[in-house]
């Protein structure tokens, strides 16, 4: 016995490090939940026993999960799902259906889905309806135990509920709510929007049926919180490694990263920037990706390394991939622009500005003709870092169409220091004032 | 059958069978025209007329379209052979697609024939995928794939009917039908199943041709490039670029106005992905001339057109559409009208023929003959009791006739290849004075007597003028073109002209002293003659130049020279003379330009505009007959309302209208002006009113606008 | 450089060929990989990955995704006419073909998404399945949630899946509205210079040394560099004016060390590759030819451009300069153009000085039916009868692309047109049918 929790101990590097890999990959990519969810108990308290309430007293209720993308909205709804099974009651009464908004774009698909959810595809068989509510009564009816007295509570939970505004006069909405009023059975509705002005884009009727409950998440740490939170992220859990050596070493590694100065301006700059999981996890995953037998911890510079490519200016990127042709164009755009404040402006133009430039400097190296440069301002529309005015791009030559100019002044300029072998006449020619 | 019955009711008749017949072409040719008597025949030999133009034409066609063929086909055979050997060069340029862009000119409705024929060639003889789109059946990128798919495939189908293939081909067809599937993928697919059949019969008879067409590439022709929407095409073209390794893919650009319309239409982007050869079709001018002179200008055929029609004809296709196909059909209307409209018709055919319908005709159609002005002229030529007989007695009238018609036939027989000399001599002068173009030349000369007009005699002037191995070398020509003639009269030309020919030769073999220096002072002129632009400049030259020769003596190339070109001039009085001059031309030649105008040209605005101003044009009744400028008040009631409304200015009061409409039309009525009902308006009229408007609504001349709603706009201006 | 293409959970000598076959993209395949872990393990939802044309986005997970056999669909959004077929391609490279056919007729993305979930249920996924979407920026402009969607579907479907956004538009011009979730963001840098020099030089013909290949090369960036620095355009160029890089050779002239010499034979070459290959005015194939002849009839082959000239009906052409006119002139000027006794128009305030741009500048501006006729009517000599031809030909003329209808088809009333021909065009034009067209454009006053 002893011996093998001996033998255990020592796995090879590698091993350990591919185990480590898969478990933070579990909970940085797949969002794996964690024990208890740090931030959002009272919300957590909340929800837990509304939707008790209905899986085991059988009451209908309706709620909204609001606040913004990657703020654990879906996390939080999901470890209230797994508590609330741990109850014996619920886990055999409830019936779960889950809607997306992004999957069911209008009601006919929705009321699909929810069909096939409930397991009922063959009692509706090829029965037709008069109206959705019709249909989505016998759905509950349907669900009717043996004895006709009391049915099983059904979870509807409305991902990405604003889509759901959308629908055609907000037929599903209307009904669901309907049904959370009225005691025919007992429901919930959870609805989970990134909205906060969701409300607003529901209709008078349907609003008035909704218990105006709303659960707020909203992640706002505090920056030692935050730095809290990197560090459980990264650590490992007791047990989860076989051998315990690795694993408190990891975490003392951990620790360490997560003291270092350097690290802790670069992550005081996330955090700045946005407190939410999401963005965090990617950052985390980042320096995870650099882990590797080779180095088997998380290294302040790797860290550093990941947040700069978290924060790296994409549109820098392409513009250091252009061909001087296509730089000077671009110039000559932003000089139409500091001249005409912001109009849009064609090929002629800015062709006529380049022009002028080339006039003053008198060097022959750029005098291209119009085919090339006509080539040179597709490909800058390809890229689109500039744009088309009006998308009727049939009607109009080439030559004439009305473009605006997607980057602005500082980025082109930018842009321009990093540029390699940047001539400096189209440097100087950048930096003047007129065109 | 007759039907009796007390109420109302509609009774039906089956047409039967006999009633069918009777409407063929010939009845409803037969039906109404001139003197019905001789119409069969004339129908026959309209018919047989008309199907010698169509294949002629065709054949012509299929002639200059020839060489373009020959070249595209190699173009497509290349690109499928380099595809399978790799040489370091052509294994680099594997990714493009090999294009074709071929240039046809804007004349778009001539285009069909070419696109028909090529590409039964490359079926024939590159490869049996051939798909052909035209722009107004792809609107989207998935049209534009289904058509393409659906071409390849399903022509595969009727081709080969072998029975695996067949259901093979069937399946693909089934999720064809989806069109989910509609997909690149699906023809890579098909493509290698098919290439896998004809393999191994490749493999039987191991011909190099066999095996080098083992991948038979896939052609798509783009009829009209320009029509197509340039998203669609770009992409398109991205997709097929994905697949060029495994599908030897092949495009067709079918282009009206010019190459670089590639460039516009596609970015380059998408235009890099493309190996376009440019194959330039010969211009619709080049054809023209080549039609006119197949078709027109020939003696075997009977059928001609005068000055006027010719000049109608020709503008049409200069000034309008450069389309020859509408051109020939010009002239088959113009064949149509002749036979339709002149009984005499019956004698424009081969000669023979024609003796034997001069005796097969009936008094009424020498009455005809007697009438016309031609023959008139010829009768006042002759003796009192020739004339006489001329009228009374019909033998000798036919005999007379066929004496007419076969100098006719000699005409023709002379006065084309003079024309072609003349034409020869003077097309290469400065400043064209009688026309590059052999039709020109000919206008001319079916007008009026050529030698009477002064261009002809400035041409004379400058061929009086011309170097000796110049004229030595156009007066061979002439030579050539007369070898061909057959009529005696040209046949004794030739000889003379021969001879004058040796005459020339012997000159410079005699000539050993030095050309006198006279010579080159004359023949130096000419060539910077060449170079002179401007007319006048051209008149003054020629005129020293005639003083400087009356001054000195002439040399003997120059006295040959003159009689040579006196030679030339004798020919032409004596066989270039219009038309109008022969005896019984009318039976050869149609003459009613007024009516080809109107039917190739028409001009509806204004025919529409003389119905409403004067309808008595079109509706023969005396009661419409007025002075010009007004209308009567008995005209239908569109017309009257059109009158009014030419008064009114930009906006017109719908009440005021209907007053002054009321008024004209109760006048018509006749009801007397002093009656307090008179211009009342009542329903009825009122009803009248409002339909006149609306007419005019939709004829366009007004529309209901917006800023006053008891008004509307003119659309039309002027009037008044 | 291959050691940066050690990952556990792959086999050694399969990264090796990986390796080899990325030239210059060892450090991009490396961080590729590391993000998608071993095989088993869980990858990010998706990744977007971006970077200039040609910089071998699809051609390392290409080769990735196939050397190391992993699961994979990849799809070009250009060909996914609808989204059904896009579904389609998905499920048949994941599930085969059983489960393609399973997709209703217009499949909805509940559809695809409830078959995946289906079918991995019955094959859970045991290495991570990827879904790469080339030219993932037409996904914009298809159904608005699909973009969405595929940006979570490991969540939608349960399932290890990642997908991966190949495109050249940066990020920022992809994201929704309402925000969505966001994709790992990893740049493919272009080529440098060096970097070019390296991979061109591999495809050296066989029948060279390497060294005088790269000499080339090296002469040939230095011409096109400025202008061009996709990988696929320098290649096409280098394959076509290699042949006469070599002819000095062949003709004994030189030897192959003698790069000045060779330099100064090939540069005019390149400078007039530049007009005409570069722009693809001339085929390859035509290119080529045109290097078999000499310079004494080089000049004969003309580039596509060159071919502007098209032959018009006498009236059409008439029609042509009058749309030209009425498309740059302000109509207020016609007055004094086409009136022949105008009033007194002062030059000085008939040329308004406020309009600083010329319509060159600008552009056509369109017209309406009637003044394209007014003006056509006074500029063609001869008195021309309004016949439908006339009409017929100005619709012709709107077909081969030379006028555009700005109107809608169905406006009968008053339809307007714009001239879509340039300056050079429309002086050939009117140099045929010898009218001047210079004295009647307003901005050459």
């Amino acid at each position: 016995m002893s011996k093998r929790k001996a033998r255990d101990a020592h796995l090879p590097v590698g091993e350990c490090i591919s185990q480590v890999q898969e478990i933070l990959r579990k909970r940085l990519c797949n969002q794996q939940l964690p024990d208890r969810p740090e931030g959002v108990e009272a919300q957590h308290k909340h929800l837990l026993e509304l939707l008790k309430r209905t899986a085991v007293h059988g009451e209908s209720n309706s709620v909204l999960i609001v606040g913004p993308r990657g703020a654990g909205k879906t996390m939080l709804l999901k470890c209230v799902l797994r508590d609330l099974l741990m109850e014996k009651e619920a886990q055999k009464n409830l019936l779960q259906v889950h809607l997306n908004g992004l999957l069911q774009t209008d009601d006919r698909i929705a009321l699909q889905e929810m069909t096939r959810q409930l397991h009922l595809e063959n009692v509706v068989g090829d029965k037709v309806f008069g109206s959705f509510a019709e249909n989505l009564n016998f759905l509950l009816e349907a669900l009717k135990k043996g004895d006709r007295s009391s049915s099983r509570p059904v979870l509807f939970v409305l991902d990405e509920f604003d889509l759901f505004a959308h629908h055609k006069n907000q037929t599903l909405l209307y009904n669901l709510f309907d049904v959370s009023q009225s005691a025919q059975a007992p429901v919930a509705v959870v609805g989970v929007t990134c909205r906060l002005d969701v409300l607003e884009l529901l209709e008078k009727r349907v609003k008035s049926r909704f218990s105006h409950r709303q659960i707020h998440v909203l992640s706002n740490p505090t920056f030692r919180q935050y730095l809290e939170r990197v560090q459980t992220q990264l650590s490992l859990q007791p047990g989860d490694l076989p051998d315990d050596k690795f694993a408190q070493h990891w975490n003392v590694s951990i620790k360490t990263l997560c003291e270092d100065k350097s690290v802790e301006e670069a992550l005081q700059r996330h955090y700045n920037s946005s407190k939410d999981f999401r963005s965090n996890h990617m950052l985390l995953m980042l320096c995870l990706s650099r882990v590797s037998v080779a180095k088997p911890a998380i290294k302040p510079a790797d860290l550093l390394e990941a947040s700069r490519m978290c924060f790296i200016d994409a549109e820098a990127n392409m513009l250091h991939g252009l061909s001087i042709l296509e730089l000077c164009l671009i110039i000559a755009m932003k000089h139409l622009n500091d001249l005409y404040e912001g109009e849009p402006f064609n090929l002629q133009m800015v062709h006529n500005e380049f022009k002028k430039f080339l006039q003053r400097k008198s060097n022959s190296m750029y005098n291209f003709e119009q085919p090339v440069i006509m080539k040179a301002f597709e490909h800058l529309q390809q890229l689109e870092m500039i744009r088309p005015v009006d998308s009727s791009t049939a009607k109009t030559q080439r030559e004439y169409q009305l473009m605006r100019l997607m980057l602005d002044h500082t980025q082109v300029m930018e842009a321009l220091q990093k540029y390699p072998q940047c001539p400096t006449d189209v440097k100087q020619w950048a930096m003047s004032a007129f065109g | 059958m007759s039907t009796s019955s007390v109420s109302k009711g509609c009774f039906v008749f089956k047409p039967s069978a006999k009633k069918k017949k009777t409407l063929s072409l010939e009845d409803h040719f037969i039906h109404g025209c001139e003197g019905a008597e001789k119409s069969k025949t004339r129908f026959q030999l309209c018919q047989e007329l008309w199907d010698q133009i169509k294949t002629d034409t065709e054949l012509l066609q299929d002639e200059l379209n020839r060489k373009i063929l020959d070249s595209l086909l190699d173009f497509t055979r290349k690109c499928s052979s380099t595809r399978q050997h790799s040489d370091w060069a052509s294994h680099m340029r594997a990714s493009e697609i090999p294009t074709a862009a071929l240039v046809l000119g804007v004349n778009v409705p001539d285009h069909d024939m070419t696109f028909q024929s090529l590409s039964e060639l490359l079926q024939q003889s590159v490869t049996p995928h051939v798909a052909s789109v035209q722009a107004k059946e792809c609107v989207a990128l998935k049209h534009l794939m289904k058509r393409v798919l659906e071409r390849l495939l399903g022509t595969d189908v009727t081709v080969d009917d072998d029975d695996n293939e067949e259901e093979e081909t069937e399946q693909t067809r089934a999720n064809l039908h989806k069109s989910v599937h509609c997909s690149l993928s699906t023809l890579c697919d098909w493509y290698t199943t098919k290439t896998k059949k004809s393999v191994t019969p490749g493999k039987k008879r191991s011909s190099p041709v066999k095996d080098d067409l083992q991948q038979p590439p896939i052609v798509i022709i783009f009829k009209d490039l320009e029509a197509f929407n340039a998203k669609v095409l770009q992409d398109f073209i991205l997709i097929c670029s994905r697949y060029i390794e495994r599908l030897p893919l092949m495009f067709i650009f079918g282009i009206a106005t010019s190459p670089s319309t590639i460039q516009h239409m596609l970015p380059h982007s998408v235009s890099s992905l493309l190996c376009i050869e440019l194959f330039q079709s010969l211009s619709c001018t080049q054809h023209l001339a080549t039609v006119i002179d197949k078709l027109i200008l020939t003696t075997w055929f009977p059928f001609k057109l005068n000055g006027k029609v010719m000049q109608v004809l020709i503008s049409i296709f200069l000034y309008h559409d450069f389309s020859v196909r509408n051109f020939i059909k010009g002239v088959q209307l113009a064949l149509l009208e002749h036979f339709h409209s002149q009984p005499l018709s019956v004698l424009c055919c081969r000669k023979k023929e024609a003796m034997l319908n001069v005796m097969q005709l009936g008094n009424h159609d020498l009455e005809r003959i007697r009438q016309l002005p031609s023959f008139k002229r010829y009768v006042e030529k002759q003796e009192p009791q020739e004339q006489e007989t001329l009228l009374k007695d019909d033998t000798h009238l036919k005999e007379v006739c066929q004496r007419l018609i076969k100098n006719l036939h000699k005409y023709h027989k002379n006065y084309y290849p003079t024309l072609r000399c003349l034409h020869t001599l003077t097309s290469s002068l400065p400043r064209y004075p009688l026309g590059k173009q052999i039709r020109e030349l000919h206008l001319i000369c079916l007008e009026k007597n050529v030698w009477e007009n002064e261009e002809y005699h400035t041409a004379m002037k400058l061929l009086k003028m011309l170097a000796k191995d110049e004229l030595i070398s156009l007066l061979k020509k002439c030579v050539e073109i007369l070898q061909h003639a057959k009529s005696k009269k040209i046949k004794r030309a030739l000889l003379q002209l021969e001879a004058m020919l040796a005459k020339f030769k012997q000159l410079d073999t005699v000539a050993t002293e030095p050309p006198p220096p006279a010579e080159e002072s004359i023949i130096s002129p000419v060539k910077n003659l060449q170079k002179k632009t401007d007319l006048f400049q051209l008149q003054k030259a020629l005129l020293e130049m005639n003083e400087s020769r009356r001054s000195k003596k002439l040399s003997p190339f120059e006295v040959l020279r003159n009689e040579a070109l006196q030679f030339i001039d004798g020919l032409v009085q004596s066989h270039l003379s219009p038309p109008e001059s022969q005896t019984l031309n009318e039976v050869c030649y149609y003459s009613s330009s007024a009516t080809v105008r109107r039917h190739l040209n028409a001009a509806p605005r204004t025919s529409i505009q003389t119905a409403l101003n004067s309808p008595f044009y079109y509706l023969q009744n005396d009661r419409l007959k007025t002075e010009d400028g007004t209308v009567s008040n008995a005209a239908p009631d569109i017309c009257i309302v059109y009158k009014l409304h030419l008064e009114c200015g930009r906006l017109i009061n719908l009440f005021d209208w209907l007053e002054a409409f009321s008024t004209v039309v109760s006048a018509a009525e006749g009801n007397d002006p002093d009656s307090d009902s008179f211009g009342k308006v009542d329903d009825v009229k009122h009803a009248r009113f409002i339909r006149a408007v609306s007419e005019l609504e939709f004829l366009g001349f007004i529309k209901s606008t917006k800023q006053k709603t008891d008004h509307v706009a003119r659309i039309t201006w002027g009037g008044c | 450089m291959s050691a940066l293409l050690q990952h556990p959970g792959y086999e050694e000598e399969r990264l090796q060929t990986v390796a080899k076959q990325l030239p210059c993209r060892e450090v991009q395949a490396g961080m590729l990989l590391s993000l998608m872990g071993q095989p088993h393990q869980y990858s990010y939802p998706s990744i977007f990955i971006y970077g200039h044309q040609s910089s071998g986005k699809s051609h390392v997970l290409h080769v990735l995704l196939k050397e190391l056999e992993l699961p994979h669909a990849t799809v070009s959004c250009v060909e996914c006419v609808s989204v059904a077929l896009l579904f389609e391609q998905v499920l048949l490279s994941f599930f085969g073909c059983v489960a393609a056919s399973l997709l209703p007729r217009s499949p909805s993305l509940s559809d695809f998404v409830r078959i995946y979930r289906q079918q991995s249920s019955q094959s859970p996924a045991k290495q991570t399945r990827y879904i790469v979407m080339e030219k993932a920026e037409l996904l914009r402009d298809s159904n608005a949630n699909l973009l969405p969607a595929l940006l979570r579907l490991q969540e939608l479907v349960e399932d290890n899946v990642s997908v991966i956004l190949l495109s050249e538009i940066v990020w920022d011009r992809f994201r929704p509205n309402t925000g969505c979730f966001e994709p790992l963001l990893l740049h493919f840098p272009d080529y440098s210079k060096g970097e070019l020099q390296h991979i061109l030089a591999q495809d050296r013909n066989p029948s060279y040394s390497d060294e005088f290949y790269s000499a080339y090369i090296n002469i040939l960036l230095g011409v096109f560099y400025s202008v061009c620095r996709d990988l696929r355009e320098l290649r096409h160029l280098a394959a076509l004016n290699f042949s006469k890089f070599c002819e000095p050779l062949a003709e004994g002239k030189v030897k192959e060390t003698d790069t000045h010499k060779l330099w100064r034979n090939i540069e005019p070459h390149l400078k007039k590759a530049m007009q005409t290959v570069y722009l693809r005015e001339v085929s390859s194939l035509q290119w080529e030819k045109m290097q078999q002849m000499e310079e004494k009839e080089n000049g004969a082959l003309r580039g596509l451009s060159a071919h502007t000239h098209v032959e018009l009906p006498y009236y059409s052409k008439f029609l042509l300069i009058a749309a030209y006119l009425a498309s740059f002139n302000p109509a207020r000027t016609d007055k004094r153009f086409f009136v022949k006794h105008h009033g007194k128009i002062k030059k000085t305030n008939f040329l308004k000085k406020n309009e600083k741009t010329s319509n060159h500048l600008l552009g056509p501006k369109p017209f309406p039916l009637d003044r394209l006729l007014a003006i056509f009517y006074s500029v063609v000599d001869s008195r021309v009868a309004p016949t439908a031809s006339i009409f017929s030909q100005i619709s012709s003329l709107v077909t081969l692309q030379l006028l555009t209808q700005v109107s809608h088809s169905e406006q009968l009333d008053a339809p307007k047109y714009k001239c879509a021909v340039s300056m050079d065009f429309i002086c050939a034009i009117s140099r045929t049918v010898n009218f001047e067209i210079i004295k009647y454009l307003y901005d050459f006053l």
